[in-house]
């Protein structure tokens, strides 16, 4: 490798990883601001014009305030949590594509591990750790409601695992491939209906479900529910600590959006402005804005979902995942498989998403009131 | 006798030192002499490698195998050893991440991730689960001191020295063949037709089409057993509306 191919490849890692880290300040902000909005108040707007340097504040707080340790807790684990949290959650985005991705030498490759074979496989494994930080955490804080947290947190984690993978593997099916600048590169080339969304669409919500799930948003943060449990596992957080939690969390979702937006919402393709033909100059950052946007534009729903939809009573959360999600992604996997067998018109795939959804919604509701109806009786 | 052995003492020197650091390091009240059983495990470790080294290739390569190799091992002693069970977890962890680190050198990516989703991902994370939910007051009796440390460590190791001299002797008669591996496809029979790779495939791919073409009986056999399983829980799990729960 020459020094240019070193410099580029730095580049490559250290841009995403300061942006990222930038946006998440940013990002919390955005959300205090949208809560502030969603419930008819005014949010922060002391620090700087309409609260903008509030991020940094909050940041200068962090580092500054007092180191707060509990009593007999597991020291070792207990500062060793956050850390896995954060660590995880930025190692995912190695394989996320954030551009129009190359892996020739001398060009810059707009992802960390360019060619991956298994990116979505390495993802969720990656993932799949995040939960340790969790678990630990709360079991070496040595308090209750953090050690409930973290057994809810488990359980759920471990749960939403089935559905967040077998939700992707029709896309997997459809491209071929576990490659996710593959299955990007592919809706791009055959343009605006080419994008997953219009052949997977119940894939794509159950994909966002589990992930949300999986980074313990709200209408998911079971692990972390105030009325209950004060804060779960981070309860006995301070400082620094505690804002690498929240960090891990926000990078987590930033990740979701980012390969969202890749496996259903075509990547950086959008007609007219950035399809695989546009060559004008600067055409790189308006694929890479376009990409941006689409992530904004998640970022923002999840944030908007966090104040519209209450939050699960536990055994509801494990319903979803073991009762709805998992047989869903199956007679959706299925689906994709039949049309792969028998060659059938991937147009149809989209009927076919809203038909299995509505006969599940049917299904759900005629149980439930023969349900009902049964515990009349008795 | 002794002729046996002075045949075979780089094979049973590396296990006499392993022993003894095991042995050493077994839960029996709160002396346990640490550094002593370190010195021993590294010895044993040293003595491991100058016999057991793999084929050398890339500088880079045999570091990274090394470096796995051996947190594998110290990962394995320390998880059977510490008294407390939750870092006996964290070990199996160390242990799981650096076997799949040997998987990704090996080229088996797909092995690798698979492991550590399952492994790492899901059942040690329920391993946790229960200690945390069943050690809320300090640790119990039994971890902080082994029942039988000289019996057990002594039969495991006897069992690590057969499975070792077995493997050194297949592979002496295997390499004397012209060959390496420790499987091969038996003279008689001609390979599956789905299973010979006309181009390169890929990991994933040849993964996927070996499972289903030469192990396909196997994957349908281990299917099956996971469904019968699947239902007896489901048998047995207790129910409100009997009244069982």
């Amino acid at each position: 490798m020459t020094l240019n191919d070193w410099i580029i490849l730095l580049l490559a890692m250290a841009i995403p990883m300061h942006v990222i880290l930038g946006a998440c300040a940013y990002l919390i902000l955005l959300e205090r601001k949208l809560s502030a909005w969603m419930q008819d108040r005014v949010g922060p707007n002391r620090a700087g014009p309409m609260g903008l340097l509030q991020p940094l504040a909050d940041g200068i707080k962090f580092i500054l305030k007092e180191e707060m340790m509990p009593g007999h807790i597991n020291k070792f684990l207990y500062v060793l949590a956050p850390g896995i949290t954060c660590f995880t959650a930025l190692f995912a985005f190695a394989v996320v594509p954030y551009g129009p991705t190359s892996s020739e030498p001398g060009v810059f490759p707009f992802i960390i591990a360019p060619n991956v074979d298994l990116g979505l496989l390495f993802l969720f494994a990656v993932g799949s750790l995040n939960v340790y930080g969790i678990i630990l955490g709360g079991w070496a804080s040595n308090n209750k409601y953090s050690a409930l947290g973290a057994l809810r947190a488990s359980a759920q984690v471990v749960s939403y695992e089935i559905p967040l993978g077998m939700s992707v593997l029709g896309v997997i099916l459809l491209a071929g491939s576990m490659n996710i600048e593959t299955i990007m590169n592919q809706q791009i080339e055959h343009g605006f209906m080419g994008w997953n969304i219009w052949y997977q669409p119940l894939a794509a919500l159950l994909f966002f479900t589990a992930a949300m799930a999986e980074s313990n948003r709200l209408p998911f943060d079971l692990a972390e529910c105030e009325q209950e449990l004060v804060g779960g596992f981070h309860t006995e957080y301070s400082s620094m600590k505690f804002a690498m939690f929240a960090l891990g969390e926000y990078v987590h979702i930033t990740t979701l959006g980012f390969v969202l937006s890749c496996l259903y919402f075509g990547g950086w393709h959008f007609p007219w402005i950035a399809t695989a033909e546009s060559a004008y100059p600067g055409a790189w950052a308006v694929k890479v804005l376009v990409l941006l946007t689409k992530v904004f534009a998640v970022l923002v729903l999840i944030q908007l979902l966090r104040w519209t939809i209450p939050r699960f009573r536990f055994d509801q959360l494990m319903g979803l995942a073991w009762k709805v999600m998992i047989p869903l992604a199956t007679v959706n996997v299925l689906m994709v498989m039949c049309f792969k067998q028998f060659g059938w018109d991937p147009m149809w795939m989209l009927p076919g998403s809203l038909a299995i959804f509505i006969c599940a919604g049917v299904v759900g509701v005629q149980s439930a009131r023969s349900g009902r109806s049964l515990a009349a009786a008795a | 006798m002794t002729t046996w052995i002075t045949e075979h003492w780089r094979l049973l020197l590396p296990l006499a030192l392993g022993w003894v650091c095991v042995w050493l390091l077994m839960p029996r009240g709160p002396h346990r002499s640490r550094a002593l059983a370190g010195i021993f495990g590294l010895a044993g470790l040293l003595a491991v490698k100058f016999y057991w080294l793999p084929p050398s290739g890339p500088l880079l390569q045999d570091i990274f195998f090394l470096t796995f190799a051996a947190m594998a091992i110290i990962g394995g002693v320390l998880m059977i050893t510490d008294h407390n069970p939750v870092y006996a977890a964290l070990w199996f962890a160390i242990v799981t991440l650096a076997v799949c680190g040997l998987f990704l050198l090996n080229s088996a990516p797909f092995l690798s991730a698979a492991t550590v989703i399952v492994y790492a991902g899901a059942i040690i994370v329920t391993f946790l689960f229960v200690i945390a939910l069943a050690q809320q007051s300090g640790s119990a009796m039994y971890d902080r001191r082994a029942s039988h440390p000289t019996l057990a460590t002594l039969s495991g190791f006897l069992l690590l020295g057969c499975l070792m001299f077995t493997l050194q002797e297949w592979g002496g008669q295997a390499a004397a063949e012209g060959g390496n591996a420790f499987l091969k496809v038996p003279a008689g029979t001609t390979a599956n037709l789905g299973s010979v790779a006309t181009e390169d495939l890929g990991s994933l791919r040849s993964v996927g089409r070996s499972l289903f073409t030469d192990y396909v009986y196997a994957v349908e056999i281990a299917g099956t057993v996971l469904l019968i399983a699947t239902i007896g829980a489901i048998c047995m799990a207790p129910r409100r509306s009997q009244g069982n729960l």
